[in-house]
């Protein structure tokens, strides 16, 4: 203890002493480890803790996949659900959900809530209890008995200003009354972003629908049971199903996900694991900084290891001075880095719009916790040994004997000593070339998210949502009245120019639209191998204009379609090109669900542009347009173009509808340029650490390869005065150092180039607008990193030929 | 003198460097033996292996063929390990350049011995101070070698070779860097330290300064040419 406690005093004393050296060996590995822990605290958000469950990993989702359609989680059908529930062995309880938004209304102003219908043992089947109250009872999943509600402390504290005598208590809930049985705990909102929950109730015909998928299953392992074993199992009853009734379960598997994977799509896994890999590469490259600088400390202190080493320390002993000297430095950084580190945490949770974050899973529970300290401490241990372990190894096999002599330089190693430095900055080239390629496709796919709905003209434009309760407006005569009338009095307000219905706006819920079955006349949809599904949207016939939808072929929809005249759609170019490859659509009829559904036959009339719904998708999906007047909708959109800043309309849009109907709530009242910027913030996200990170690897491998080229400069000073008292002149002397550096240069973007470009490949397949053949990334970027390395050479460079050429001559 | 046990025997000694594809024979069939308490010196020209010699000798390095018995045992093949630990229980060094650690203050710097031996640090602290004390630097306990004289920083550097109390002192060239005052100085300590037992190695190209020990083996070329005694030196 007492040695160690010797090695520490002599290193902080080393480290003092080289305050230059050790500010920049600092500051790199504070950046490296400080986005390290940035980055862990994100991800232990996201894929260690999304849920606020205790045992989490006992509790799993089945959800049904289609891998030929790409669709890797999808929800199950009520009829298989029940199935699962009664047959089922492996779980204590197995419980179901679905999204039901929620207008409350009577007691104060009307509200949209989120709400969820929920199985009445779906709490059980997550462990959780409420505040106060009581949780569903089963019989309350009977329908009639199921007028009842839970809220969320949330909602509680901020509608009912926290009423401790609210349960009993009656609200109105889509027109109905409902009884408060019970609130739930502070910080609880699941499924997110839960306000309210309600039971789930089926009818007699609901209970026997197979292919209408809309219920999201959770099951609590019994103990003992394992993932494997319960998953087995159910696909055994998987299979009896597909086999009792092959027509709804064909191409559909059964997956069974524990709810931490659940709760995280795939996506934001896959962007989590890239950045962590993007940090962990920022933090590879202050490592190899570092150690480069530990070379040229320990090359210069190699007479007094040599001392040491004759005096009797012993090679680890050695080995162990060194280490804890690169590990007091990775300390000092990580002190550093934490500090940037809680910044980055700051930045990046301060930075998200409530109205997105409440929706993502973990998101707030990120922040800089004990784990993230230790992680941190971890990271720091283990960087210092990274790159403190090669010059610490290469030392102890210095000539010591050689060493001592008064000339002696120690160079036994210095051949191998140069190409580990040289092999080090080729690593640091090629990793910084991957972070900037992955940056810089990453920034420009962000750039096309945001310049392909520049023909909106997003910035007039206000939106909004709103549920017609279905007591109230039972009647398609009195919806389409209702949608009717707020468009009117909208676009009388001063300063609109229009005001349309849309059943979904682009890139608003996330980009979620959701997509029904269709069935084209006279053709079976397995006559072409495809399973035929496309958006339905429900418009006003302005929405295209008000929108730049352009018109293609045929014309759009009119006023004049109504219920009473034949049911007319619109289709998207994608549609025409998928369905109706070589043939004319027009006149052809198609229809929402299957052949053989009560819905109407609708002629096609017109073509239009097709509209990109969310980032996600790489290509745009079919859509169809209907007109409000012939299937007036429930929950719909509202857009408006205005002549001012959107948002100072809100008040005169509140009150346009309430005098059409004051109980109703409107909700997502957000001008639509904010719509996508909240649609694309995570990729913003993404694509802003990653410049970020490119930049700091950029800087760091300039670094890294100034102190190489600098290092070589010194070891090569007697060198250089030969050659100049041979006759170099500065030009040869100056090429030399340079074609050097350059070539190291060169083959680190050999390197990194191929890895770049599979990262390319991998990228283009996440995000719409990023092309494998990208110029910028493939070319200007690699020039931008051989331009920033040629500088760092041509520093040291500079400094060789204003050497005089006697001094380089007595230089030992 | 001639009773006493033998510290050192070498027998057939060679050493050659290798490099790329040059050989150099630096010592060649090199039969030598130091008794205990005796003080020798090793001269001879620049080049001649003298250093070489003070290295094997040291256990700084390895002989390439021969045999190297010290104190008895067999040291001519032993592991890096096995080496590290006789130098630092049974040799002292002082060299020509002094090698003192410039971070180091006089105390740390003469600790370092007992440091990696695993001494105690009360013990350390007596040691030093009784080290220090000899070669009369025990007042500059603080100080930083670059705070201290040439011939100050190589009596440190003999406190250094003395504090872990080695059979042998090994000393390469350890006035060459000195003035004549501050190099008379140093031999003078040398030679009380022989008086009061020390078993002394010295390589020294200074007729003067050989003439200090009992018994002066030359070198040339790789080998011993002569041996010389001294008569009446340790009187």
């Amino acid at each position: 203890m007492g040695t160690i406690g010797q090695d520490i005093r002599y290193g902080v004393r080393m480290l003092v002493k080289h305050r230059l050296t050790t500010l920049v060996c600092v500051a790199a590995l504070a950046l490296g480890i400080g986005a390290n822990t940035a980055m862990f605290s994100v991800a232990e958000a996201f894929l260690l803790h999304p849920v606020p469950f205790e045992n989490s990993n006992r509790i799993v989702a089945l959800v049904d996949s289609r891998p030929s359609q790409g669709i890797d989680t999808n929800s199950v059908a009520p009829a298989t659900y029940l199935e699962w529930k009664a047959q089922a062995r492996s779980f204590d309880e197995m419980g179901a959900y679905i999204w039901d938004s929620i207008n409350l209304t009577g007691d104060r102003e009307a509200e949209k809530a989120q709400g969820f219908a929920i199985s009445a043992n779906l709490f059980d089947v997550l462990g959780v209890h409420p505040l106060m109250g009581r949780t569903f009872l089963p019989e309350e999943e009977q329908v009639g008995k199921d007028q009842v509600i839970i809220l969320s402390y949330g909602l509680w504290e901020r509608r009912y200003a926290s009423d401790p005598h609210i349960l009993g208590k009656k609200v109105k809930v889509d027109g109905k009354t409902f009884e408060i049985v019970g609130v739930m705990r502070k910080g609880f909102d699941y499924p997110k972003p839960a306000e309210a929950w309600v039971p789930l109730s089926f009818n007699a015909e609901q209970r026997t629908i197979r292919d209408s998928r809309y219920l999201w299953v959770l099951a609590h392992l019994k103990p003992q049971v394992s993932v494997e074993q319960a998953t087995a199992e159910m696909r055994t009853i998987t299979a009896q199903q597909a086999q009792a009734y092959p027509d709804p379960y064909k191409g559909w598997n059964l997956r069974v996900l524990t709810i931490p994977n659940f709760a995280t799509d795939d996506l934001t896994r896959q962007y989590t694991f890239l950045l962590l890999g993007a940090v962990g590469f920022v933090l590879l490259i202050a490592c190899a900084d570092v150690a480069n600088v530990q070379f040229a400390r320990v090359t210069g202190r190699h007479k007094e290891l040599a001392v040491r080493t004759a005096m009797g320390a012993s090679r680890s002993r050695i080995i162990r001075q060194l280490l804890t000297e690169s590990v007091l430095l990775s300390l000092a950084g990580a002190t550093l880095g934490l500090i940037f580190a809680m910044w980055w945490v700051y930045l990046i949770v301060s930075h998200m719009p409530p109205e997105v974050g409440r929706f993502i899973a973990g998101w707030n529970t990120i922040s800089l916790d004990t784990n993230a300290f230790l992680f941190t401490l971890a990271v720091a241990i283990a960087s210092g040994i990274v790159s403190g372990i090669a010059p610490s190894w290469l030392h102890s096999q210095t000539n010591i004997s050689d060493t001592l002599k008064e000339s002696g330089r120690g160079g036994s190693t210095g051949r191998s000593r140069h190409r580990l430095r040289s092999a080090l900055v080729i690593a640091e080239i090629a990793l910084a070339l991957i972070l900037l390629v992955g940056a810089g496709l990453l920034v420009k796919g962000f750039r096309a998210l945001i310049v392909v709905h520049e023909n909106f003209r997003p910035a007039s434009v206000l939106t909004l949502s709103l549920d017609l309760p279905e007591t109230q407006y039972k009647e398609k005569s009195g919806r389409a009245a209702f949608h009717e009338q707020v468009l009117q009095r909208l676009a009388a307000i001063p300063h609109v120019q229009s005001a349309a219905l849309a059943t979904y706006v682009p890139y608003a819920n996330g980009g979620g639209t959701g997509v029904s079955p269709f069935a084209i006349e006279g053709r079976a949809p397995e006559e072409r191998g495809e399973t035929t599904s496309t958006i339905v949207e429900t418009i006003s016939p302005n929405y295209f204009r008000l929108m730049n939808i352009g018109l293609r072929d045929g014309r759009e929809l009119s006023d004049s379609d109504g219920d009473s005249t034949p049911p007319v759609a619109v289709i998207s170019k994608n549609m025409a090109k998928r369905y109706f490859p070589g043939e004319n659509p027009m006149g052809k009829k198609l229809k929402i669900g299957k052949a053989n559904a009560d819905s109407p036959w609708m002629t096609i009339v017109g073509i239009v542009d097709d509209v990109h719904y969310t980032w996600v998708d790489k290509q745009e999906y079919p859509t169809v347009y209907r007109s409000y007047r012939q299937a007036p909708p429930y929950y719909n959109s509202l857009v408006l173009r205005t002549d001012g800043e959107p948002v100072t309309f809100i008040p005169a849009v509140r009150s346009a509808v309430a005098a059409v109907d004051p109980n109703l709530p409107l909700f997502d009242v957000l001008p639509f340029d904010r719509v996508i910027t909240n649609s694309i913030v995570g990729i913003a996200y993404v694509a802003a650490m990653m410049a970020i990170l490119g930049l700091i690897a950029l800087v760091l491998a300039s670094v890294g390869i100034y102190g190489v080229m600098s290092y070589s400069v010194g070891e090569r000073t007697h060198e250089i005065g030969v050659r100049m008292a041979m006759g170099a002149t500065s030009k040869d002397v100056q090429r030399l150092i340079l074609r050097n550096g350059l070539f190291l240069t060169l083959v680190g973007m050999a390197i990194g180039l191929p890895i770049a470009l599979g990262l390319a490949y991998a990228l283009s397949s996440l995000l719409f607008g990023v092309k494998v053949a990208d110029p910028l990334a493939f070319l200007g970027l690699p020039l931008l990193l051989a331009g920033v390395a040629t500088v760092a050479c041509y520093l040291p460079a500079r400094r060789a030929v204003r050497m005089d050429p006697l001094t380089a001559l007595r230089y030992e | 003198m001639s009773d006493a046990p033998t510290l050192i025997k070498m027998e057939g000694v060679k050493k050659v460097f290798y490099t790329d594809e040059v050989e150099t024979h630096a010592l060649e069939e090199i039969h030598l033996e130091i008794k205990k308490g005796t003080y020798i010196s090793i001269a001879g020209p620049s080049g001649c292996g003298k250093s070489t010699l003070l290295s094997i000798l040291g256990l700084l390095d390895s002989p390439t063929d021969g045999s190297y018995m010290l104190n008895g045992q067999p040291v001519g093949k032993l592991t890096i390990s096995e080496r590290t630990r006789i130098r630092n229980r049974e040799i002292g060094f002082i060299f020509q350049a002094f090698n003192l650690i410039g971070d180091l203050t006089v105390y740390e710097n003469v600790e370092l011995p007992l440091t990696y031996r695993g001494t105690s640090s009360a013990e350390r602290k007596q040691k030093v101070q009784n080290a220090l004390e000899r070669v009369g630097m025990a007042h500059r306990l603080r100080h930083y070698p670059s705070q201290l004289s040439g011939g100050q920083q190589q009596r440190v550097a003999v406190a250094r070779a003395l504090v872990g109390d080695p059979l042998i002192l090994m000393a390469d060239e350890p006035t060459g860097n000195l003035d004549s005052k501050n190099g008379e100085a140093v031999m003078e300590l040398l030679r009380d330290l022989h008086r009061n037992g020390a078993t002394v190695c010295m390589v020294t190209h200074d007729q003067r300064y050989a003439n200090f020990a009992e018994r002066t083996i030359h070198l040339f070329d790789g080998r011993i040419v002569e041996e010389t005694k001294e008569a009446g030196v340790s009187a």
